[in-house]
């Protein structure tokens, strides 16, 4: 039971970094309709700028995500206005192409930078663990990084159901065209809505580089993980994505506990591939455009 | 009617040429060279009929390379199964994987196609890793030792040169583009066309959906897992990186994106592109052309810095190339090169 309890406790708490990283994902998705391939290398991006303050200003993971979420927003709005806007119209594959190259670029412009070597990031609480009792213990790290996700998650929600650029950003997701004859500047929602996404990308990437190895190829397994994650919860939904990324969490580690290390993948690519063919509009879903 | 004789005469003259290369030309670099643009042309063309005429984007398809690659390597390395023998069993294999695929993917469209595409790949590699026993796992299977090729008795070639790779791999590549131009002008190919250029208009018409995706499905599987075996016998070794990865599929759908999709020559035109590009960047080339010119000196910091780094570059230049033809020329090569070739009529008229 002790072990049952163990690895749900932990499968909730990295499920809490993949709800940030799908939340990415699927408000790029429902404003844009864009599949963001490059979704996990921003992640990376993030890592490595974390690593980068760590280093150099000597400025905990934790901490540093104030800085690095507007970086990273800012980030991600450029690639918006600069390469996303110029393929809107165009066919999906080469948006998925475009996105997939953007990611090829960043993760091998770091390769030239960084080279290819594993960092890790070490800080003084990086391997050590609260007792919460009944033989169960909690990693700190990994309870830092779900306090602050839960937290950002909560100011998100208040940004998209409260404020006027919140509604306006729901509404430009549910209808492009109504949105922009009702006077908003689509155009600039797509900017917010791409820098949001790569912003909680690259935090969810500050909040794992505590327990995580940083390379440049890291990207592509969280690339993966956001998708599986979002269509999951339902594309575009992020209340979805929410629950999706704990699903996915509480998934990978009962399967690593229960089955073996090596094949949650496996198991977490399967249950996507059923997800997919039996509720393709996912849990949260409405509809499938 | 003169103008289809010039380009089979052009065609024939091409491939006349490339049969005689071998017997003036023994450079084995060259060759390799040579063998490394069939592959990619072949790799390119079977997808191209999949994606580029039944318009059906899979991103999964290192699953049919891979699938080819290590059925062929794994009944030479432990059964002795020479794998001109193999290389059927991995068809056969492929084609029931390429069916199972298709059952699933092909109720999903668009992004959902695409996302199912990966994960069957993925579920793939991750399977060649964990399954040790079958396939030796992440260590990859390392097979260099080619039974010699008899026919009656007759040793023809026992593979000590590159000679017959080089015509295993011309032939292949001759096969690949043969069975596009029939595709192209057949029925099949108006069907692919239809379904691709509207799914549901093709239905209302009574092409059968699910039939004629899962044909172009299992005719673009098939020629590329004879691509991914020839690709092992070759290099003599596999690994799930390599030969499953997510980036095989990346690069094999590159080839035709950059040359065209659709279009007969385009992966063989997208191939004389990415092919030479990424063999010079790999083998310092470029730098060592900018130290002759005398752009950068050697032992300044750029030089040395791009002495050092370039090498690994080859995949930052994919992505960059990718992303200047998604922009500027959305249809490929062969799209700019038609577009040129129209906008200079006009200009003439």
């Amino acid at each position: 039971m002790a072990v049952f309890m163990q690895s749900l406790i932990s499968g909730i708490l990295i499920g809490g970094v993949y709800a940030l990283i799908g939340i990415g994902l699927t408000l790029i998705f429902g404003v844009m309709r864009v599949i963001n391939f490059a979704h996990g290398d921003i992640l990376m991006v993030g890592m490595y700028l974390t690593y980068i303050i760590f280093t150099m200003l000597g400025i905990d993971p934790f901490v540093s995500v104030l800085i690095t979420f507007p970086l990273m927003f800012l980030f991600g709005g450029f690639l918006q206005k600069v390469f996303i806007n110029r393929v809107l119209n165009a066919l999906a594959q080469n948006q998925i192409l475009l996105t997939i190259g953007l990611g090829l670029i960043m993760s091998n412009t770091v390769m030239l930078i960084f080279t290819s070597d594993y960092k890790i990031l070490t800080t003084s609480y990086s391997s050590s663990t609260i007792q919460v009792g009944g033989g169960v213990s909690v990693s700190t790290p990994l309870l830092i990084s779900f306090l602050i996700t839960s937290a950002i998650t909560a100011a998100l929600y208040w940004f998209l159901l409260k404020t006027d650029t919140g509604q306006a950003i729901r509404a430009t997701a549910q209808d492009r065209d109504a949105a922009q004859l009702m006077g908003i500047n689509v155009k600039r929602m797509s900017i917010i809505a791409f820098g949001l996404g790569a912003a909680l990308a690259g935090t969810a990437g500050a909040l794992i580089s505590p327990t995580y190895y940083i390379f440049p190829q890291v990207g592509g397994v969280f690339t993966l993980k956001a998708f599986v994650i979002t269509v999951l919860g339902g594309m575009g939904s992020v209340v979805g994505a929410t629950l999706g990324g704990i699903l996915i969490g509480v998934t990978e580690s009962m399967s690593a506990v229960y089955v073996s290390s090596g094949w949650k993948d496996v198991i977490v690519f399967v249950l996507f591939l059923l997800v997919l063919l039996f509720k393709p509009s996912g849990l949260m879903g409405k509809s499938r455009t | 009617m003169d103008k289809t004789i010039l380009k089979a005469i052009a065609i024939l003259a091409v491939l006349g040429g490339l049969l005689a290369i071998p017997r003036f030309v023994d450079s084995p670099y060259a060759l390799h060279m040579m063998i490394l643009l069939f592959m990619s042309v072949m790799m390119g063309q079977s997808w191209n009929i999949l994606g580029g005429y039944a318009g059906q984007h899979s991103v999964g398809h290192a699953a049919y390379f891979g699938v080819g690659a290590y059925t062929t390597m794994m009944l030479m390395h432990t059964k002795q199964i020479a794998p001109w023998i193999g290389v059927w069993a991995g068809i056969a294999l492929v084609v029931v994987v390429a069916l199972i695929i298709g059952s699933i993917c092909f109720r999903l469209r668009g992004p959902y196609f695409v996302l199912a595409s990966i994960a069957v790949a993925e579920i793939l590699r991750l399977s060649a890793i964990n399954l040790t026993t079958l396939t030796n796992g992440a260590e990859g299977i390392l097979a260099t030792e080619l039974p010699p090729f008899k026919v009656g008795g007759a040793i023809i070639t026992d593979f000590a040169t590159k000679v017959p790779f080089y015509y295993i791999g011309l032939f292949l590549v001759v096969l690949t583009v043969g069975v596009t131009y029939l595709v192209q002008h057949s029925k099949l190919g108006y069907f692919f066309q239809a379904i691709r250029e509207d799914q549901d208009a093709a239905h209302s018409l009574g092409i059968s959906i699910s039939l004629y995706k899962n044909i172009a499905l299992v005719l673009s599987a098939v020629l590329t897992s004879l691509a991914g075996s020839f690709y092992g016998i070759y290099v003599g070794f596999v690994d799930p990186p390599t030969v499953l990865g997510l980036d095989v599929s990346v690069q094999i759908m590159l080839i035709c994106i950059i040359g065209g999709m659709g279009t007969l020559w385009g992966p063989v035109l997208g191939s004389l592109v990415l092919v030479p590009l990424s063999e010079a960047l790999r083998s310092n080339m470029i730098t060592e052309a900018l130290v002759k010119i005398g752009l950068v000196s050697p032992e300044s910091k750029i030089g040395i810095f791009l002495k050092e780094n370039l090498s690994h570059a080859h995949v930052l230049l994919y992505g960059i190339l990718v992303v200047v033809v998604i922009l500027f020329m959305p249809d490929g090569l062969m799209g700019f090169i038609k577009k040129l070739a129209k906008r200079r009529k006009q200009e003439a008229v």
